[in-house]
C-alpha cells in the first residue's frame, strides 16, 4: 500500500532531476537563474565620412567566449549595410555601403555578462615564429638577455620579463652593451615589438589584444595589452608599466591577436566612443535572449517564449502548488484549521492586487459585517441558494463602500479589488458562521486565524520574485512540488496538534 | 523533544487523525458503502433486514409540497423527533413532546408553531443540514425515552452510546452524555461529556468534557464513572452486525437505549472522531494492531467477534 506511493514520488521527483539536470549540463543554464549577475552594457558609437566609392569599417565586437556571454545585441547602421564576420577568435562587426556627404552614425549595444569562475578549456597555443621584420643578430640578442631565466618556470619567466619594462634586470644583469643594444632597438620599433620579442625569445607563447578595461567610462582609444600563456592560462600584461594584471582581469577584449580593432576602407572614421556602464540584471535575462534563439526542443518550449503579457500570469501560476502544499504540510503535519481546503490559496491570489495587509483587512472587515448579517438572515429562514445570494448581494456591497470610501480617502487599495474574492468571502462568511454556530466561538476564530495565516504565507510564497523565476526557468520543478504531495499524503503520522489534543498520553505513566 | 512526545503517544497506541484516514477510513471503507450511512433513511431500512432495531420510522418527507400533507398526522403523533436524513453532528434535529392549540412543545418546553416547524422541514429539504448542501430528506421517527440509568448525569437530552467497530469487531465505547453547554446534544465538540466504557463488563470509566478528563458531570455534579451500561453485550453485538450490513471496516455505531424498546440504533458515522480514545484513556491503534493479529476463526460471526473482543480488551 505504501509502496507504490514513494515510488511515484520518487519517479517524480527524479524526473524534475534529470530535466534540471540536463537544462544545467547541456544547455547551461544558470543554477539559481534569481541570482543577480553583474553585467555590463556596452555602447559604441562611431561617425563615419566616405566619398563616392563604397567603403567598409570592421570594428571588433566582443564575443561570447567562455569567459564572457554577450547578449541582447543591438546594431545601427543607418543607410549602410551591416555583417558580423567571425575572424579567428574575434567576432567582427562589418558595416559597408556608400555614405552621404553628412556621414553616417553606426552603433553597437549589447549587455555583457563577466563569468570569471568559469573554468576555461583552452589549447595550448604554439609557439608561433618570430616576426620576418626581426633580424637574426636581433634574435640572438633577445635570447642572450633572457638566457639568465631559462630554467624558469613559465610563469616566473614572465614575471621576470615584465619587470625588464621598468628596467629591472635581475641580478646578475646582462652585459652593459647588450643593454644598450636593447635600448636602440626599443627606441627604434617600440616598447610593445620588444616586449613580444623578449617573450618569443623565452619560449613563451604571446599575442597582443585590443580591448577595454571593464570600469565605468566613456573612452575613445582602445586599450592594447599583452597575454601570455603561461601553461596554464593566458595571463594579462600591461606592455608600458611592465604590471600584470590581477585575476580575475576587468578586461574586455575586442580583437585578439593580429587583428586590429578596427578597421577602415576608404572611408574615415571619427569620433568613435565606447561607453561601459555597470547593471545588475537577474541570471535568467542573460539566458533569455539565448532561449529565444536556441533550437533545442526544451528551449523552444520554454515558457519564455510565452507573449509577455501571458508570462506574467504563468509566473505566479507555477507556484499556486507550492501553496498547495504548504496547505496540505499545515493541515496533515500540524493540524492547522482552515475554512476549506483551497480557500487560502484564493485569498492569497485576490491579495495580488490589494496587497497583503490591505487584503487581510478588506476581507476580515467584509467577513466581520458578514458574520453579523448572516446570524441575523438565519432568522428569515431563507433556502439555501437565496441565503448564499444575500450574502453575495452583501459582499459586494460592502466592497463598493470601501472602493467609495477608498476613493475619498485616496487609498488605491480599497478599489482594487479583482472579481476573483466575492465568491471567496461569500463561502468564508458561510463556513464562518457555520463553525461559529456548531463547533463555538473559540474553533470559529482559530479556524478565522489559520485561514489568515495561510493566506498570508501562500501569497509571500507566491510573490518571491526569486521563486517565482525559478520556476519559470525550470518549470520541471512541478514535478518536485507533486512528489512532495504525494509523500505527504502518504504521512500516517501523528499531528503535531495531536500532541496537545492527547497530552495525557504522553508521559510514560 | 517533538520527536519523543510523538514516540509516547505511539507507544500508548493512539489513533492519529493521519492514520486513521490513510490506514483505516480509505483501506476499510469503500467509497460505494458511504452512501449506506450517509443517508439515515437508507441505514434504517438495511438494520430491519439484520435484526438491528432502530427507532420506529412514521414518516419520510421528499418534496416541499408534501410537507403540508403531514400537519395533520403530527399532531396526533404528540410525540416525534424531525430529523435531516443527511445531517450530521446533531445540527436539524427537533424533539416534539406533545401539541398544543399554538403549535408543537419541543423538548426544552419551548413551543413551535406549524409554520416554523414546517419552516423548519423546508430547511431540511433544501440542504441547509446535509454535508454537502445537497437536497435532503425529513425523516420523522418516534421519540426515545431514554433509559433512566444515566438521569443522574444527563442535563436534558438523550444520551447515546458511540461504539467504534473494525472489521466487526468492537473495539472501544462511550456513553456520550449533554450537558448545559450541549444544548441536550450528546455530540462532544458542542460540548457534551464522552465516558469511557470497559469492553468486558460495560461499566463506565472515566469522562472526557472537551479535551480535558473529568470523573462529574457539570451540570448533576454526579460522578460518571463506575456504573453499569444496560444491554451492553446485545449492543456490542448490533455494532458488530452493522458491519455485515454495511461492509465499512472502520465505523462507528451510535445507540440509544429506550427504556421499553431497549438499544435502537441511531446512525452510523463511516469517519468516526478519535475523541473516545481521550474518554477511555487508552489508545486505539493498539487494538487495531491487535485484531488484525487475531486468529481469523474469531471473524466467522458477530458473536465470536464480539466474545474475542471482550476478552481480548480488558487490559489494552
Amino acid at each position: 500500500m505504501k509502496r507504490p506511493a514513494i515510488l511515484v514520488a520518487v519517479a517524480l521527483f527524479l524526473l524534475s532531476l534529470a530535466l534540471i539536470g540536463y537544462r544545467i549540463i547541456w544547455l547551461g543554464y544558470p543554477i539559481f537563474p534569481a541570482a543577480p549577475g553583474k553585467a555590463w552594457q556596452l555602447t559604441m558609437d562611431a561617425h563615419v565620412k566616405g566619398g563616392e566609392n563604397e567603403i567598409t569599417v570592421m570594428i571588433g565586437l566582443p564575443y561570447t567566449h567562455g569567459g564572457e556571454v554577450v547578449v541582447e545585441e543591438r546594431i545601427r547602421s543607418g543607410s549602410l549595410n551591416f555583417n558580423l564576420l567571425r575572424e579567428g577568435q574575434n567576432q567582427v562587426g562589418v558595416w559597408s555601403g556608400v555614405v552621404s556627404d553628412r556621414g553616417e552614425a553606426i552603433g553597437y549595444r549589447s549587455i555583457i555578462h563577466m563569468r570569471p569562475r568559469r573554468p576555461l578549456k583552452v589549447k595550448p597555443p604554439d609557439l608561433e615564429p618570430y616576426p620576418e621584420a626581426v633580424e637574426n643578430a636581433e634574435k640572438a640578442l633577445a635570447k642572450r638577455l633572457v638566457s639568465n631565466w631559462n630554467r624558469l618556470s613559465p610563469p616566473a619567466r614572465l614575471r621576470a620579463i615584465a619587470a625588464t619594462v621598468t628596467g629591472a634586470w635581475g641580478t646578475p644583469p646582462p652585459e652593459a652593451q647588450d643593454l644598450r643594444q636593447w635600448s636602440t632597438f626599443q627606441q627604434q620599433h617600440g616598447r610593445l615589438p620588444a616586449l613580444l620579442l623578449l617573450l618569443r625569445a623565452a619560449g613563451l607563447p604571446a599575442r597582443t589584444v585590443q580591448g577595454l578595461r571593464l570600469v565605468e567610462s566613456v573612452t575613445t582609444n582602445l586599450l592594447t595589452w599583452v597575454e601570455v600563456w603561461n601553461g596554464q592560462e593566458w595571463e594579462k600584461l600591461q606592455p608600458e608599466t611592465g604590471e600584470i594584471y590581477r585575476k580575475p582581469a576587468q578586461l574586455l577584449p575586442l580583437a585578439i591577436g593580429k587583428v586590429p580593432a578596427m578597421r577602415i576602407l576608404k572611408g574615415e572614421l571619427s569620433e568613435i566612443r565606447w561607453v561601459l556602464s555597470q547593471q545588475t540584471i537577474s541570471q535568467w535575462r542573460i539566458h533569455f535572449e539565448r532561449i529565444m534563439r536556441s533550437d533545442h526542443f526544451l528551449d523552444r518550449w520554454s515558457l519564455f517564449r510565452l507573449p509577455p503579457e501571458f508570462q506574467r500570469t504563468f509566473r505566479i501560476l507555477l507556484l499556486v502548488p507550492i501553496g498547495a502544499l504548504m496547505i496540505v504540510a499545515l493541515r496533515n503535519l500540524v493540524g492547522f484549521p482552515t475554512f476549506g481546503i483551497f480557500m487560502p490559496v484564493l485569498m492569497a491570489l485576490a491579495f495580488r492586487n490589494t496587497g497583503l495587509a490591505y487584503g487581510l483587512g478588506i476581507f476580515g472587515g467584509v467577513v466581520f459585517i458578514g458574520y453579523f448579517v448572516r446570524r441575523w438572515v438565519d432568522r428569515l429562514r431563507l433556502l439555501l441558494v437565496s441565503r448564499l445570494s444575500v450574502i453575495l448581494t452583501l459582499v459586494i456591497a460592502c466592497i463598493t463602500i470601501f472602493a467609495l470610501v477608498g476613493n475619498k480617502l485616496g487609498i488605491r487599495q480599497f478599489m482594487a479589488v479583482g472579481l476573483l474574492p466575492f465568491v471567496i468571502l461569500t463561502m468564508i462568511i458561510e463556513r464562518f458562521f457555520v463553525i461559529m454556530e456548531e463547533a463555538g466561538i473559540r474553533e470559529g476564530l482559530w479556524t478565522a486565524a489559520g485561514t489568515a495565516a495561510v493566506a498570508t504565507i501562500t501569497h509571500e510564497i507566491i510573490h518571491l520574485e526569486p521563486l517565482q523565476l525559478t520556476f519559470f526557468v525550470y518549470p520541471e520543478l512541478l514535478f518536485a512540488v507533486a512528489a512532495l504531495q504525494v509523500l505527504l499524503g502518504r504521512y500516517a503520522g501523528y499531528r503535531l496538534s495531536e500532541l496537545i489534543r492527547f497530552r495525557r498520553f504522553r508521559s510514560p505513566s | 523533544m517533538i520527536f519523543k512526545a510523538f514516540h509516547w503517544l505511539h507507544k500508548a497506541g493512539i489513533l492519529g487523525m493521519n492514520r486513521r484516514n490513510a490506514d483505516y477510513i480509505m483501506r476499510c471503507n469503500p467509497r460505494s458503502a458511504f452512501p449506506l450511512v450517509d443517508d439515515k433513511v437508507v441505514t434504517k431500512h438495511l438494520a430491519e433486514g439484520h435484526r438491528i432495531p432502530t427507532p420506529p420510522l412514521y414518516h419520510v418527507i421528499e418534496h416541499h409540497g408534501d410537507i403540508v400533507k403531514v400537519e395533520k398526522t403530527l399532531s396526533d403523533l404528540h410525540e416525534f423527533v424531525v430529523k435531516p436524513a443527511r445531517g450530521a453532528g446533531g445540527s436539524g434535529i427537533i424533539l416534539v413532546i406533545g401539541s398544543t392549540t399554538e403549535g408543537f412543545v419541543k423538548k426544552s418546553g419551548e413551543v413551535i408553531s406549524w409554520v416554523d416547524l414546517s419552516y423548519h422541514m423546508s430547511d431540511i429539504l433544501s440542504g441547509i443540514y446535509s454535508l454537502e448542501g445537497i437536497e435532503d430528506r425529513v425523516l420523522i421517527e418516534s421519540l426515545v425515552h431514554a433509559d433512566p440509568v444515566f438521569d443522574a448525569v444527563t442535563y436534558s437530552g438523550v444520551p447515546d452510546i458511540r461504539i467504534v467497530v473494525y472489521r466487526g469487531v468492537p473495539m472501544m465505547g462511550m456513553v456520550r452524555l449533554p450537558t448545559r453547554a450541549s444544548d441536550g446534544k450528546a455530540n462532544l465538540h458542542r460540548g457534551a461529556i464522552g465516558v469511557g466504557i470497559e469492553m468486558s463488563q460495560g461499566t463506565t470509566l472515566t469522562g472526557v468534557h472537551h479535551s480535558g478528563i473529568v470523573t462529574h458531570h457539570p451540570d448533576t455534579g454526579k460522578p460518571v464513572s463506575g456504573m453499569q451500561v444496560p444491554h451492553w453485550e446485545s449492543m456490542l453485538l448490533m455494532a458488530a452486525r452493522a458491519f455485515d450490513m454495511t461492509n465499512l471496516g472502520y465505523i462507528g455505531a451510535d445507540m440509544v437505549i429506550d427504556q421499553e424498546r431497549g438499544p435502537l440504533l441511531l446512525e452510523l458515522n463511516a469517519r468516526p472522531g478519535l475523541q473516545i480514545q481521550i474518554a477511555n484513556q487508552a489508545g486505539l491503534l493498539s487494538r487495531l494492531q491487535l485484531v488484525d493479529k487475531a486468529p481469523s476463526d474469531i471473524f466467522a460471526t458477530p458473536e465470536s467477534r464480539v466474545a474475542w473482543a471482550r476478552q481480548a480488551f480488558v487490559f489494552l
